[in-house]
């Protein structure tokens, strides 16, 4: 029996091991090390010496307007991603359900793709489109009739965030589309039927019936969005130039990058990068625990 | 279905002002989609002066060159010279008495002239005496060259931003090289993950399945982003960066969690019954996966490999911070370092957004279907 038991357990491991190994080393040690090297003075340029600092790297960190300025900046790619996105998504998505337009599948995958494009592509892309003197200045120019118009939103600290944000919708918004339809195709018919023989309209049914059955979608969403957009970092690579631009739309990753890979004179780059990227981490799962947390007392019964 | 049509008629949103509007907002949104893409489609086949001049007009003076105005000028070093050339005349480029002695060298006047980069070589045994007679700032029109040459010219000046962007970004190699990543890494996400998610689903030891899938699902909380400083101090301290290998395993690793969660679900559900009806005919359990397990989770194995190998595809700030000679970048960073070098080049850039953009543009309208409902799938077990 027990050497059955011991071949067994060698079969199991057998099966998990090369990719545990591969898991354990890549990703969950790296885990740890950030964590580690966030805590110490780390430094690269005299053959990677290190002593122990406790929280000196956090407390720097929250003391400098740069990191509240990317808090900020993050922040509104979150704002974008709840209020835009989701909302557009939805509205899409319910369309689709209620078969109002023909060529449904056509529709729904022109916007469906550009999710699937290359982040680093797509901001190329959007960053040519507003070029001072690119396509879209060029359709203002058009518009209002002034030929020497320019598109200078990208150029000032203030602003930059509009045309970043007006990008992130166009390539988000399918993505919470397909999400909310898939849910609303689930609802059950008899339900909406029912609630028609008792009189109740169509605007009743949407608020009464569809809204809080796709609580839980909306939840999950949000809880997506959210993550995804403090992780963000390839689009806004993309869509701005080294220098000026880039640290316009500056977001945690984005200055996590600077720091780490892009002054190698500094001695704690690695340590204090460190400390950044582990607190977006930190700050999106205390989110999303939040999320789960408000998601059980709406009473909705799914697990995420 | 009838239900459908039932309400239709019925309902407020049946009449035609909904409609108009329903329709309204997905021409819109579609349009705004599609405009972008089909812009840089065919402006990709602009001169950098035409897109000066009228951003919006359509491509018309790559197409029509027959009466291009070409000058001829003196060899130099920064001309990029075609394989074939040089190899038929073997030649160094700082060679200029016998590069002068074979060719011809004629610049166009019209795209980026003076740049030595619109250039058309000469075949001197091939051109007729006044054509060889042409001295250093002479100019001449295609339609006055050999029929041979003005078709040359021709398909030249059609393609020529994307030749450009595809030589002088060296966007050949990079292709090559996302293409490795992208399927090497692939194939070992659903070799591991379809061994974790059998394992953990269909074998023994429940509570060391429960500890190993808790873990792995870690992973959903983080990706190589956040991760970037370490795995690249880890990485060079035993010597794998700028290797394909270093970054073939980090974008193994970090397409387990899916990959096992898709993997492990899929496989519970199928039928007990199958895998004992196997061991009963003596089977090792590496047989049962390979005979058993694997044909029947293709589906799911077509999705993990769309999923992963698109997030791999177009993967970028790995391969940024790790790869440092052009031998192991891949596609996004060849083109968005290509982009930030030819800031004046613009239709070279254009082209080079469309090499990387249309693969992907393929693969989505032939998997579509699967694509969204790995999304759909995917987020919602989140």
């Amino acid at each position: 029996m027990k050497k059955i038991k011991t071949r067994d357990l060698a079969t199991f491991l057998g099966f998990v091991m090369p990719g545990l190994v591969l898991y354990l080393f890549i990703v969950a040690y790296p885990i740890i090390y950030s964590i580690f090297l966030s805590f110490t003075n780390y430094n690269p340029n005299i053959g990677g010496k290190w002593g122990f600092v406790g929280l000196t790297h956090y407390i720097k960190m929250f003391g400098e307007r740069t990191f509240w300025f990317a808090f900020k900046n993050n922040m509104i790619v979150v704002a974008v991603s709840i209020f835009g996105q989701i909302p557009i998504g939805f509205i899409l998505a319910y369309i689709l359900y209620r078969k109002q337009v023909k060529a449904a599948n056509f529709f729904q995958s022109m916007v469906f793709l550009p999710q699937f494009l290359s982040m680093i592509v797509v901001g190329i892309m959007w960053k040519m489109l507003f070029m001072v003197d690119g396509p879209v200045a060029r359709i203002m120019q058009a518009m209002s009739g002034d030929p020497t118009k320019q598109f200078t939103l990208m150029l000032d600290p203030k602003t930059a965030m509009i045309p970043v944000g007006i990008a992130l919708i166009w390539v988000y918004t399918g993505f919470y589309m397909i999400i909310f339809l898939a849910n609303l195709q689930k609802i059950n018919d008899s339900m909406i039927e029912a609630a028609k023989i008792d009189g109740a309209t169509e605007t009743q049914i949407f608020i009464r019936i569809i809204v809080p059955l796709l609580a839980s979608t909306i939840l999950v969403s949000s809880i997506l969005a959210i993550a995804g957009s403090l992780k963000g970092f390839n689009l806004l690579f993309g869509i701005t130039t080294d220098g000026l631009t880039r640290l316009n739309v500056e977001v945690l990753p984005l200055l996590m990058y600077r720091v780490a890979f892009n002054d190698f004179t500094n001695p704690l780059r690695f340590a204090y990068g460190a400390a950044i990227s582990n607190t977006v981490v930190l700050i999106s799962i205390i989110l999303i625990m939040f999320s789960n947390f408000i998601g059980k007392k709406l009473g909705t019964d799914e697990e995420y | 279905m009838s239900y459908n049509e039932n309400m239709v008629k019925t309902s407020f949103l049946g009449n035609y002002f909904t409609k108009f509007l329903s329709y309204f907002i997905f021409i819109f949104w579609t349009l705004l989609t599609i405009a972008p893409l089909a812009w840089m489609g065919y402006a990709s086949f602009k001169t950098n002066e035409e897109l000066t001049i009228s951003m919006y007009s359509l491509p018309h003076d790559m197409f029509f060159n027959k009466d291009d105005e070409y000058e001829v000028v003196q060899p130099q070093l920064n001309i990029v010279y075609p394989k074939k050339i040089i190899k038929k005349f073997g030649f160094e480029v700082s060679d200029y008495d016998i590069i002068n002695e074979h060719l011809i060298i004629i610049e166009s006047t019209s795209m980026a002239p003076g740049r030595r980069v619109k250039v058309a070589f000469l075949d001197r045994s091939e051109m007729p005496s006044e054509i060889n007679a042409l001295k250093n700032g002479d100019r001449l029109r295609v339609n006055e060259l050999p029929k041979k040459y003005q078709r040359q010219i021709h398909w030249d000046t059609v393609f020529w931003n994307y030749t450009s962007a595809w030589v002088r970004g060296g966007l050949g190699g990079k292709f090559l090289n996302s293409i490795i990543y992208t399927f090497v890494s692939t194939f070992f996400v659903i070799l591991f993950g379809l061994m974790i998610g059998y394992a953990v689903s269909k074998l023994k030891f429940k509570k060391l399945a429960a500890l190993i899938v808790g873990l792995i699902g870690l992973g959903y909380l983080i990706d190589i982003n956040q991760l970037i400083i370490p795995l690249f101090l880890m990485l060079s301290k035993i010597g794998l960066t700028d290797t394909h290998l270093g970054i073939i395993l980090v974008y193994s690793a970090f397409g387990l969690p899916m990959a096992v969660l898709l993997t492990s679900q899929y496989i519970r559900g199928l039928p007990n019954s199958l895998i004992e009806s196997a061991y009963i005919d003596g089977a090792t359990a590496f047989k049962t996966f390979i005979a058993i397990i694997v044909p029947m989770t293709v589906p799911v194995i077509i999705t993990i490999s769309i999923m992963s190998g698109l997030g791999i595809w177009n993967e970028f700030l790995l391969v940024l911070v790790m790869a440092s000679k052009e031998f192991t970048k891949s596609l996004p960073v060849g083109v968005y370092s290509f982009s930030s070098r030819t800031g004046t080049q613009l239709g070279w850039q254009i082209a080079a957004l469309v090499i990387a953009t249309l693969p992907i543009i393929l693969v989505y309208f032939i998997f579509q279907k699967r694509l969204a409902e790995g999304v759909a799938g995917g987020a919602l077990k989140e």
